[in-house]
């Protein structure tokens, strides 16, 4: 107890107002969070109230209720949807990985043909909005006879710009000098992949994790047009379609948010798995 | 001079290898983009200079040549405003988004108790920061800042900066929630950004009797170029392809059209990244010349 007491006195004032600040700032950064829970426990009255409120006052888990018994009523269960998009999410998310690290490593540390043409392709490919060029997908999906297959979920999100992009940033900020440590020591190109590169990217490894699987897990554009059979395509798809089917109707909106706090969970357990990695610093790697 | 030659084969086949492996690597990457993204963007172009119908059984293409791009600029009375008003806001925002999260990260760079807590805490908006979370809080009123009406800011603005600009400048301020949720990921590359300069130069400073102010403006701000570079960059593309966006509203909106099509949509599309491209171009630009001179100068 003592020990703790002067342990603040150490404190300084300016550390004070550094702690307040960001109290204030996070407690507003984390309201949206707070406002997803408090609303899919909201009672259907409180979710027409006008004004709204932000805070439940009756907390309920009718809404779930509904939302698992209009479940089971569909032809496929979903549990069904559920295991899809766990499988599609892990394997974009494991190849997305390796690719673009691949990719990102060479990119940074290499020299070879194309180089330049390759760097400006990503920034400009960044730029392009992903809905104009669905339908051209659309027709190489259906060309390539990728429809109705896991692999249609997983490969039109593999080669991700954005990926690429942060990756070089991080990995072109590796000292040459450790790899060169590594090619005189013996190591192989692969070896200094595995052994060096990677780990010591693993922040932007972490940071790109949970992008990809943010974007992985929410798209519902997969499924809409490149999945025909109904057992195919993911929970997302699922939620959108039992709520686009309820949008003005009052009996939809409870659904609608008990739906949304499901889908925003597994986004949450993520982000809380990775971001110890994403922040731990490069203090340790034996960069400096 | 066959020891010559001998000796330029060796050096021919190293670079070969080394090239090679850079292929290799490159390899898987270069295949999905040829097939997911370079086509289909390929495609656009080709779509943006015909008028595409949907047929039973497929699509039919009239060209059309340029009318498209004709049309945006001549016949859409939306298209032309709303893309210069958006980037108005942008040019503001973005400058706005870099700062502050270079603010912040400094912040979060100093010690403090729970600082750990915090990182996480400003990174936490990235996980809803895209699709239907943010855009249910924004129909919910909670992008909203009360006091901007309670004490009637706007006149203030008006007087200081100028008509023309008064309305942007409260658009930006009215999005400040936004900045706020926007500025995670760029808040983690700096922080990261930071790691990696080296602890002994600061002590070297402090020794030679710098104060915090001067370091930062000689240290911490020339090694994180490259990251305010990145950031820029990443934000610009952040904004531009957010999904509330109104042009993008705008494109989508067109693309079921049945007079204009996926055709006007492409041609829409293409003018949008033209506009993003050139932003962009400028960006870059202006930092390479700012990390060449510094390159120069060590």
């Amino acid at each position: 107890m003592i020990a703790r007491l002067r342990k603040l006195r150490q404190v300084s004032p300016f550390q004070i107002v550094l702690v307040t600040v960001f109290t204030a700032l996070a407690a507003f950064m984390s309201l949206p969070i707070i406002f997803i829970f408090s609303h899919a426990f909201k009672p259907k009255n409180e979710l027409f109230l006008f004004p709204p409120r932000f805070l439940v006052q009756h907390p309920t888990i009718h809404n779930f209720e509904v939302l698992l018994l209009h479940a089971s009523n569909a032809t496929v269960p979903f549990t069904r949807y559920l295991f899809n998009s766990l499988l599609v999410v892990s394997l974009t998310l494991f190849s997305v990985i390796v690719v673009s690290t691949m990719a990102a490593y060479v990119l940074a540390k290499y020299k070879f043909h194309f180089k330049g043409l390759i760097l400006s392709l990503i920034t400009l490919s960044l730029m392009f909005a992903p809905e104009t060029v669905s339908i051209p997908r659309y027709l190489i999906i259906n060309g390539l006879g990728l429809n109705n297959t896991y692999f249609g979920h997983i490969l039109p999100s593999l080669a991700s710009p954005v990926a690429v992009f942060m990756l070089v940033g991080f990995i072109s900020q590796i000292p040459n000098d450790l790899m060169e440590a590594a090619r005189i020591d013996g190591a192989s190109h692969l070896g200094i992949f595995t052994r060096i590169v990677l780990p010591l990217s693993v922040p932007a490894v972490a940071t790109i994790s949970i992008l990809t699987f943010q974007t992985v897990w929410g798209d519902v554009e997969t499924s809409t047009l490149f999945m025909q059979k109904e057992a195919m395509r993911t929970l997302p798809f699922y939620v959108n379609s039992l709520l686009s089917g309820l949008q003005n109707n009052v009996a939809g909106q409870n659904m609608a948010a008990a739906a949304g706090l499901l889908i925003f969970i597994p986004n949450l357990i993520i982000f809380l798995l990775f971001q110890r990695k994403v922040l731990e610093t490069m203090v340790h790697s034996g960069i400096k | 001079m066959s020891k010559l030659t001998a000796h330029r084969k060796e050096a021919l086949r190293y670079h070969m290898k080394q090239y090679g492996t850079g292929m290799m690597f490159m390899l898987p990457w270069i295949i999905g983009f040829l097939i997911f993204v370079a086509i289909p963007v390929g495609w656009s172009i080709f779509m943006s200079l015909h008028k595409v119908a949907v047929v039973p059984g497929g699509f039919q293409y009239t060209w059309l040549g340029f009318q498209n791009y004709k049309d945006a600029f001549l016949k859409d009375s939306i298209f032309p405003i709303e893309m210069i008003t958006y980037f108005q806001e942008m040019l503001l925002m973005v400058p706005i988004i870099v700062i502050f999260a270079l603010l912040i990260a400094l912040l979060l760079n100093q010690q403090f108790p729970g600082r750990f807590l915090f990182r996480a805490l400003f990174f936490l908006p990235v996980i809803f920061a895209t699709g239907q979370v943010l855009s249910e809080l924004f129909t919910q009123g909670a992008g909203d800042i009360p006091f901007l009406e309670q004490y009637n800011l706007e006149p203030l603005v008006r007087q200081y900066v100028g008509g023309e600009l008064a309305l942007t400048v409260m658009e930006v301020l009215g999005r400040i929630v936004l900045i706020l949720w926007y500025s995670g990921v760029q808040i983690l590359i700096f922080i990261a950004g930071f790691q990696t300069i080296s602890p002994s130069i600061y002590e070297a400073v402090r020794i030679d009797g710098a104060s915090p102010w001067d370091s930062f403006w000689k240290i911490t701000l020339p090694s994180s170029l490259p990251f305010i570079s990145l950031n820029m960059l990443y934000t610009i593309i952040d904004l531009f392809t957010f999904p509330m966006n109104p042009v993008l509203a705008h494109i989508r909106e067109n693309m079921f059209k049945v007079n204009t099509g996926y055709g006007y949509a492409s041609a829409l599309a293409w003018i949008y990244f033209a506009f993003i491209f050139v932003l962009i171009g400028i960006v870059l630009a202006l930092f390479n010349r700012s990390l060449r001179q510094r390159g120069r100068r060590s």
